[in-house]
């Protein structure tokens, strides 16, 4: 019998239900075919050594048992295919459903963006925070947390199939004209509703922490773009919210350019607009990439460029908040073509 | 204005550009009487989930605070040798979660109703400022009811 569940913070407490290797065996065949389940397995409670939490091990987290599969992998940023000994596909035992195990790892570090150093760490805690918070929300991951036997704090995620946004969008349309007048306007929608979602997190008090284009997966499920990954946080400095909206325009540049236009490809295609780009036109901190896209894309209207420009290095002013930011959205997407 | 503007507030911290400040303020002043001096360090308080055990959290505060009783008694004494005198002159140190440094001491500003704040410009590059913001622009644009000083 398993107590209450219990919350504090959004996460879950509940006591570790006892299963009997022959119990857990005959739930394992019930979802997998019969010459791969394990004739042996360790059962596990305590997830403090992630790097012992391997392949066929049961996890037991409150009253459910999830077989471990592979483990994660890196992203966009990482080294190329590095596994993320924290993050496990497993299978529910209880239901037969594909969920995301992420372990506690107490990583912290010093991050350089454009020259800036600042303090960042993993936080299993706001990770937790946001999953409560976000519940039922369609534009975030879904999942909850639950203490292991030794309190660390574990998220249970729904696995989300799907792409990201930076795999499908260069993909998009014939060629950049096309993109732009029959894909971006429903993408910009999109977009909108995602800043939302984040302007939802930060009046709450939340950062998202770590927003980038793969950090964004188009469910398949539900056909809706949703943010993931918010266990990265860091220490701010005036602006708690700063480096969020940095990430949302480093975004909507990638939309609106249909990828990242860059002076190497510029020059690949001896695209005549770089005789008119000047240091200016050029995102803020990362030198090399366009801001300015009307330089090199004529239809690209005011309202939109307007908006990019406050991400460029020659920007006076800058976003301080969503609001800010979803206000010229909105008044830039009335100079995009309808759906 | 709310406070009255001879009680002064100089927000610092370890830096070079604090100290100019406090510098500023004693060269200024020195010698005028009527003048009430505060000197605030803040120490933005990491969120909970930032330290792994109790420990290390305790540990964390106890280095903070001791570093910044040394940097506030250092700056009293520069006003105290300039011949302030000493019940002129406090130091008020606080240490509290800030979503924003500036309105942190915006918040300390009200509450100990001064009526002049004095910061040092830190000289963050553009890029900072773009990302993380810049506490002595922001005191600039909102505060009400009190003069600010910013030292170059």
């Amino acid at each position: 019998m398993v107590k209450n569940h219990m919350h504090e913070h959004g996460i879950e407490y509940s006591e570790v239900r006892q299963f009997s290797p022959d119990d857990l065996r005959d739930q394992i065949a019930r979802w997998i075919e019969p010459d791969r389940v394990p004739k042996r397995f360790n059962i596990i409670t305590d997830t403090s050594d992630f790097y012992r939490v391997d392949y066929d091990d049961v996890v037991i987290l409150g009253d459910r048992p999830y077989l471990i599969r592979n483990n994660e992998r890196e992203g966009r940023f990482g080294i190329d295919d590095q596994q993320k000994y924290w993050v496990k596909r497993a299978l529910d035992l209880s239901d037969g459903t594909v969920k995301i195990i992420k372990l506690v790892f107490h990583e912290r570090f010093q991050a350089t963006v454009g020259g800036i150093v600042f303090d960042c760490y993993r936080s299993p805690q706001k990770e937790a925070r946001i999953l409560a918070l976000t519940r039922g929300h369609p534009r975030f991951m879904q999942g909850f947390s639950v203490r292991d036997s030794s309190n660390n704090i574990i998220r249970v995620l729904d696995f989300i199939k799907g792409k990201t946004l930076a795999d499908t969008v260069p993909l998009l349309g014939n060629d950049h004209e096309d993109y732009f007048h029959n894909h971006l306007p429903y993408l910009f929608d999109e977009f909108v509703d995602l800043v939302q979602a984040i302007h939802f997190l930060h009046s709450h008090r939340e950062k998202h922490g770590d927003i980038r284009r793969d950090h964004i997966i188009r469910d398949t499920a539900t056909g809706l773009a949703r943010w993931i990954d918010f266990d990265f946080n860091y220490l701010h400095k005036e602006n708690m919210f700063g480096y969020d909206l940095f990430g949302l325009g480093n975004i909507l540049v990638y939309l609106a350019g249909r990828g990242d236009v860059t002076v190497q490809k510029l020059q690949q295609e001896s695209s005549p607009a770089l005789a008119r780009l000047t240091a200016n036109d050029f995102n803020i901190i990362f030198n090399n990439r366009v801001l300015n896209l009307q330089k090199v894309y004529s239809y690209v209207p005011e309202a939109l460029t307007f908006i990019l420009l406050h991400f460029s290095a020659g920007a006076s002013i800058h976003y301080d908040t969503t609001e800010q930011f979803l206000h010229d959205l909105l008044e830039a997407r009335e100079h995009l073509r309808h759906k | 204005m709310s406070g009255n503007i001879r009680n002064i507030l100089i927000a610092v911290d370890e830096s070079e550009n604090a100290k100019r400040a406090v510098i500023y303020v004693k060269d200024l002043l020195a010698g005028l009487p009527g003048f009430h001096i505060t000197i605030t360090t803040i120490i933005p308080r990491p969120p909970e989930d930032y330290f792994i055990t109790e420990q290390e959290k305790n540990d964390w505060i106890e280095h903070q605070n001791k570093t910044a009783r040394g940097i506030l008694e250092d700056y009293r004494q520069i006003f105290i040798q300039a011949d302030f005198r000493e019940e002129d002159v406090v130091s008020h140190l606080v240490m509290r979660e800030c979503t924003s440094l500036a309105e942190c001491i915006l918040d300390e500003q009200k509450s100990l109703s001064c009526g002049t704040v004095v910061i040092g410009r830190r000289g963050i590059s553009r890029k900072e400022e773009f990302i993380f913001g810049s506490t002595s622009s922001k005191i600039l644009h909102t505060a009400k009811d009190c003069s600010v000083w910013v030292i170059e």
